[in-house]
């Protein structure tokens, strides 16, 4: 008997595949073991071998399907053509960035299955066949795990940045796939504009100066941001400081915000609510500057200073030469 | 026009704790309050009636319990004209799924809604799930995560959505479903005047035997999903090295530990 399969819908970023898909096809292969074959599910146009972005990474086959609507096609659109695939397939489960695109699409697909899906997730992990989704709710501050029992597929999101995509061995097998395109005419993508910079999140930087209440004022910032550049790096701001007019969405670390895991980050002001530590705990190296020294940061973090932010932002700025 | 606004009610903090003994979530004490996301999209509404050449109606939706009803207030205050609140025993602990299948069924008893609003998301779960499964059951095209929203045409709308590497311009024929970004406007606040008129303004409440719906695919038994756990997560400690001295000294320990990770 086949395995059953595990599925990572794979996403367009520009010309390009979109980050999160790699890391799912990472995780997926991890959770896979003897057990799924896993499938990245691929929608692309007949000149485009985005394919070849995947393969490196070794999910057990790389499904593409082509039409030159895929590119533009609306959220409807792509879900009708992944019903049918599910139809033809019947996998255990699909998994889905929980991006923009992803979190639109997915729930369209859900609702034409009647199937269960979890947003957002942080981890996942199989019980036998059953997939167990762990969710935050309440701003990251609680965790739920979710299953969904007696439907199949089983539907998760998953947040950007939770998993590290790491190239894997063995040759996945392309193949190709068709479907039928149904056009939704009533809604057109009349215009679609690349956004400069959007690969500027801080989920994407490998060094954060991250600041916090304790380190938010104008100067300061001058500073944080100095260093950001002396490390090659980029300011993070827990949730406080997004009441800052020059700091967005984009820049907020936890907190159904950016959940990051870079190779260095230096945390000035920031106590450390619960969802802040769990958003950048798998950081490689952690370091924390406050004032009080008992500020839950601490417990987390590799190196510590107690005692003034500023001062020590500025102290160590002079030092780099 | 009729424009129908689907709200949610959340609690008012997100700082919610486990109890230790029952492990269930302690809401004692969380007063409700309106998703605050969602106030974008009533904004938009009203924006929408206050602009348009053509009479706009516009109706608030929700599901829960009785005390739901101080959101559509708040919403009929800002300026909705009427709200709906769907309220059952039968509806409770119904995950995305079974909520978007009463909301669907609600809406077509509301009847020739051209546009349904909703916010990007419930701050409480965090889905936004709820506005494309809408969409779905209805038959509708979405737009999610909506930037900006205009009427280009009669039965038409213009909206611009960012996706993570691309601003789309998408134009819908209506009816159509829209969920929008906070980024769209700044809620309107209810006036003093507005807050008087709301306590005219029709809300009508439907319970089960109101609707037309198929038993299986309400509350708890019509949703495939099940929360088997709920818990607070713990931060896993690290073993700290304190840097001491003056900041300046500090600052010479931490370059040097950082030189040794090869950091820097």
């Amino acid at each position: 008997m086949s395995k059953p399969e595990l599925w990572v819908i794979a996403e367009r970023r520009l010309d390009h595949i979109e980050p999160t898909t790699q890391q799912l096809i990472t995780k997926a292969k991890h959770l896979a073991g003897d057990q799924f074959h896993t499938v990245a599910i691929l929608f692309e146009a007949t000149t485009d071998h985005l394919e070849n972005e995947l393969t490196a990474y070794g999910p057990d086959e790389i499904r593409v399907v082509r039409d030159d609507r895929f590119p533009t096609a609306t959220d409807a659109e792509h879900a009708d053509a992944l019903e049918q695939l599910v139809k033809k397939y019947q996998p255990n489960s699909i998994l889905f960035g929980a991006t923009i695109t992803g979190r639109s699409i997915a729930p369209r697909l859900q609702a034409k299955l009647q199937t269960g899906l979890t947003a957002d997730c942080l981890d996942l992990r199989f019980d036998d066949e059953t997939l167990v989704a762990t969710k935050p709710s309440y701003g990251d501050n609680i965790m739920c795990e979710i299953i969904c029992p007696d439907h199949r597929p089983q539907m998760a999101t998953v947040r950007p940045n939770t998993f590290v995509a790491e190239a894997a061995d063995g040759a996945a097998e392309v193949t190709t796939d068709t479907v039928t395109f149904h056009p939704v005419d009533r809604l057109q993508v009349k215009a679609a504009v690349p956004v400069v910079n959007t690969a500027t999140t801080v989920g994407d930087a490998s060094r954060v100066v991250a600041l916090g209440r304790g380190a938010a004022s104008e100067a300061t910032i001058d500073t944080a941001t100095k260093l950001a550049e002396k490390l090659g790096g980029r300011i993070g701001v827990s949730r406080p400081l997004t009441d800052q007019e020059r700091f967005t969405h984009d820049d907020q670390i936890g907190q159904s915000g950016n959940t990051i895991h870079p190779e260095l980050i230096l945390n000035f002001g920031i106590s450390g609510a619960v969802q802040y530590l769990v958003g950048m705990q798998d950081s490689q190296t952690i370091v924390a500057v406050n004032s009080d020294k008992d500020a839950p940061i601490f417990d987390v973090a590799d190196y510590g200073y107690v005692g003034d932010a500023p001062a020590f932002m500025s102290a160590l700025l002079a030092q780099f030469v | 026009m009729k424009i129908v606004v689907c709200i949610k009610q959340v609690p008012e903090t997100n700082d919610v704790t486990i109890d230790p003994v029952t492990h269930n979530l302690d809401r004692r004490g969380l007063a409700g309050v309106m998703n605050p996301f969602d106030k974008n999209a009533i904004e938009l509404a009203l924006h929408l009636k206050d602009t348009a050449t053509d009479d706009v109606q516009v109706a608030l939706l929700t599901m829960g319990p009785d005390d739901y009803a101080e959101s559509l207030r708040e919403g009929m205050a800002m300026g909705a004209d009427e709200g709906y609140l769907l309220s059952d025993r039968a509806f409770a602990g119904a995950d995305t799924l079974a909520t978007g299948y009463v909301i669907a069924q609600a809406l077509k008893k509301v009847g020739d809604a051209d546009l349904i609003l909703f916010g990007r998301q419930a701050v409480d779960a965090d889905t936004g799930q709820v506005g494309p499964i809408v969409a779905e059951f209805l038959h509708q095209p979405q737009i999610t995560y909506a930037a900006s929203l205009r009427l280009s045409g009669k039965n038409e709308v213009t909206a611009e959505r960012l996706l993570e590497d691309t601003k789309q311009t998408l134009v819908a024929q209506l009816p159509a479903v829209v969920s929008v970004r906070s980024e769209l406007n700044t809620p309107r606040y209810p006036t003093p005047r507005n807050i008087q008129l709301s306590f005219e303004k029709p809300l009508t409440i439907w319970h089960h035997d109101d609707l037309d719906l198929d038993d299986s695919r309400l509350g708890q038994a019509g949703s495939p999903t099940i929360v088997t756990k709920v818990y607070a997560p713990k931060p896993v400690k690290r073993e700290l090295t304190p840097l001491t001295g003056t900041p300046s000294e500090a600052a010479s320990q931490l370059i040097k530990a950082l030189k040794g990770r090869q950091l820097i």
